[in-house]
């Protein structure tokens, strides 16, 4: 999750950005907000849910804008990137298939786990049991596997 | 239900919604499964399925502290909302937090309902069917299976129903306590089960004659072992309740949808008087004007029509909630539908205004020129100065406009920075009224303005921050797009395209006519239901004294006859 740079250290946008630009800086609040919480009373691994969920929506914002609604411009695209506004690596793992919707980085670690093997919100749905029901630790998704 | 204000009481669980069942896994963790749309969740699957929200947020539903800054009231309403909708998986429930489903905060407080479905009983011998009453005491008939309703009671389940009221009568002519004899109750509501259990701490005067009540048991696995989860044997249902708007298992917007989807053709509630159609209205939207077709486009209409941003996400038009209350919004009846619908009209906008961008930068090179202007213009550099460190720049190189004119231009720009900001937002809004409103209207968006505002000097001197809302309050104010005085020149498409608008709009505004009508007609006829339930209770009661009498007069007999 890159930060966003400040708008005074940054080169103007490319055409276009205009259009988003309020929906950005919605997103850009409710990073704040999610930030400036108290997670006082919360179990500590849940504190950071909030803020890798509005990080992974406002990727694949930029990112639907782009390659399926072909909204934006490639260079709007590429300073949006380039200036934290999406997470570049984020986004070229779902264009690979297997990873439509991965929810964060992390979750393909496999150094991180216990068992050596992605996060438990990558195993697809169909394999799981009936009633079983995962979130995952780190970021708190309930499952992104691309046949979900 | 649905006020954000609402606050369940502490430690009342809300009813499960149908088919989902409480589990405990190894761990302790209680979690609910759904056996027929196999999913599973930590949290509680409360009221229903809502049409108008996209499944509650993962993440909120495994919280069981405030993660979110509740003094921001717009949070607090989404906190709440997470008690109070307790929205279960409808659709997406995987596919990481991305759009579908997963879509976080979720902040909007629902719009008021009208009408809405209290309490259910189950229609003894016709699982998995239910009865369910509303607010405003109308029923219907509820299949959680298959998903459908309807205002007529099927044929095949009116003895059933018959019964069930029977019951009812019987009970209430036994005293108004409510406390009828078991063996009675169970013989006459053998399946019936629960699905609105009273919160514990709610006080309610149970003696009132103000509630009916239907006293139910809880024997039934497929639909009552999702619904009693307290394992309480057996229930009180509460039929009227004007205080105390609890969650049902419908939401405005799912009556509202059912009203419309079954237009005219809902109505008949005389029990056991059905006009005996049985299948024939069977799924419901048959024979109506609307077509699926006018269903999307009207969508799309409402969408055009708020100006929705067609750049922005789903997420917001949900969060933001303002087209909820539009008649056209449920035209559509579910939420999946919707969103597929807003995708096609947003990804068709955004073309649109390319296009249209595209064509008046090609006719107005101007436009590019002065976005120039105002970005890079500044006092401190002196035209020739200016010219050189921006020749590689497009507008600069443009054939279309002679030097001198840019030289103009600019000269003029940067003498317009100095004068006081109230002469230029003067200035600003002298340009925009001597727009015509065939050009600049309500429908106007702000990065697609006429190129007679944009390519104009007047637009680029006061900060985009100052302008832009400037702009859009005036164009808010101003009427639509003129209908009349263009019609010559819009083409064919045009004006095929406004026709079959209209055509869709009168559609719709039949239907809801229709379905008001039913409305008031089926208020009378309740009126009628109920005057009639009175006589027969008044019969009842006027039947046992008779028999009292007449037992009593058997004994007297009885006890004169040794004596004799
Ligand atoms: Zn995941
Ligand atoms: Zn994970």
């Amino acid at each position: 999750m890159p930060a966003i740079r400040p708008a005074s250290k940054r080169k103007a946008p490319p055409d276009g950005f205009s259009d988003i630009e309020e929906d950005l800086l919605i997103f850009g609040n409710k990073m704040k907000d999610a930030q400036n919480t108290p997670t006082d009373n919360i179990p500590k691994h849940q504190a950071q849910w909030p803020i890798f969920q509005i990080s992974h929506q406002r990727s694949r914002y930029v990112y639907e804008l782009y390659y399926e609604k072909e909204a934006i411009s490639r260079p709007l695209y590429e300073w949006l990137l380039k200036n934290g506004y999406a997470d570049a690596l984020l986004i070229a793992k779902w264009k690979k298939q297997g990873y439509e919707k991965l929810c964060c980085l992390r979750c393909i670690q496999t150094k991180e786990t216990n068992f050596n093997s992605t996060c438990v919100c990558r195993v697809p749905r169909a394999q799981l049991k009936e009633d079983q029901d995962v979130q995952c630790v780190g970021c708190g998704c309930r499952g992104c596997a691309s046949t979900d | 239900m649905v006020k954000s204000t609402y606050q369940p009481p502490p430690g009342a669980l809300l009813p499960l919604s149908p088919g989902w069942t409480e589990h405990k896994a190894p761990t302790g963790h209680t979690y609910y499964y759904n056996a027929e749309t196999k999913e599973s969740t930590y949290q509680r699957p409360g009221p229903a399925p809502s049409p108008i929200n996209p499944s509650m947020s993962s993440y909120l539903q495994h919280q069981t502290v405030p993660q979110v800054n509740l003094s921001d009231p717009a949070v607090a309403n989404a906190f709440m909302a997470q008690y109070v909708q307790q929205q279960p998986h409808t659709h997406g429930q995987r596919g990481g937090f991305g759009p579908r489903g997963r879509g976080g905060f979720q902040p909007r407080p629902r719009p008021q309902p009208r009408d809405k479905p209290r309490t259910k009983v189950a229609i003894p011998g016709c699982d998995p069917w239910i009865l369910v009453y509303t607010k405003y005491e109308r029923r219907f008939a509820y299949n959680p299976d298959k998903k459908t309703s309807y205002w007529r009671i099927p044929e095949k389940l009116m003895p059933a129903i018959l019964e069930l009221d029977q019951a009812r009568i019987r009970q209430k002519a036994e005293g108004k306590t409510g406390e009828a004899s078991p063996e009675k109750e169970t013989s006459a509501t053998p399946a019936a089960a629960p699905q609105q259990p009273e919160p514990e701490a709610a006080q309610h005067d149970y003696d009132s004659s103000e509630y009916e009540e239907v006293e139910v048991t809880d024997d039934e696995d497929d639909v009552g072992g999702g619904l009693d989860q307290d394992g309480n044997p057996s229930k009180r249902q509460r039929t009227e309740d004007p205080a105390n708007d609890g969650p049902a298992e419908f939401t405005e917007a799912d009556i509202a949808a059912q009203l419309a989807a079954m237009g005219a053709d809902y109505g008949d509630m005389e029990m056991g008087e059905g006009e005996g159609e049985g299948e024939s209205w069977e799924e419901g939207d048959e024979g109506l004007p609307l077509s699926d077709e006018d269903a999307r486009e009207l969508f799309k209409d409402l969408l055009n029509d708020f100006n929705i941003n067609p750049y922005s996400p789903w997420e917001k038009l949900v969060e933001e909630g303002k087209v909820f209350d539009d008649a056209r919004y449920t035209v559509l009846h579910t939420t999946k539908a919707r969103r597929e619908v807003w995708e096609e009209w947003s990804r068709a906008k955004i073309q649109e205004l390319k296009e249209r961008r595209a064509k008046q930068e090609k006719k107005d090179p101007r436009i590019p020129y002065m976005a120039l202007l105002q970005e890079k213009a500044t006092p401190k550099l002196y035209w020739p100065e200016f010219r050189r460190k921006y020749k590689r720049d497009e507008p600069m190189k443009d054939p279309k406009l002679s030097d001198k004119d840019r030289e103009k231009w600019y000269r003029d720009h940067i003498n317009r920075l100095k004068l006081p900001q109230a002469t230029l937002k003067a200035d600003l809004k002298k340009l925009l009224e001597s727009v015509p409103l065939s050009a600049l209207n309500n429908q106007t968006v702000a990065s697609h303005l006429p190129p007679q505002v944009a390519g104009d000097i007047r637009y680029i001197s006061l900060d985009p921050k100052v302008r832009d809302p400037f702009i859009a309050a005036y164009v808010q104010g101003l009427g639509p797009q003129p209908e009349a005085g263009e019609v010559a020149e819009e083409d064919e498409a045009v004006k095929k395209a406004r026709e079959e608008r209209c055509k869709r709009e009168r559609a719709l505004q039949e239907r809801e006519r229709a379905v008001a009508e039913e409305k008031r007609r089926q208020e009378k006829k309740l009126q009628y239901e109920r005057a009639r339930l009175r006589d027969e209770e008044r019969e009842l009661e006027r039947a046992m004294q008779v028999s009292k009498r007449g037992l009593h007069s058997q004994l007297v007999e009885g006890r004169a006859e040794p004596g004799s």
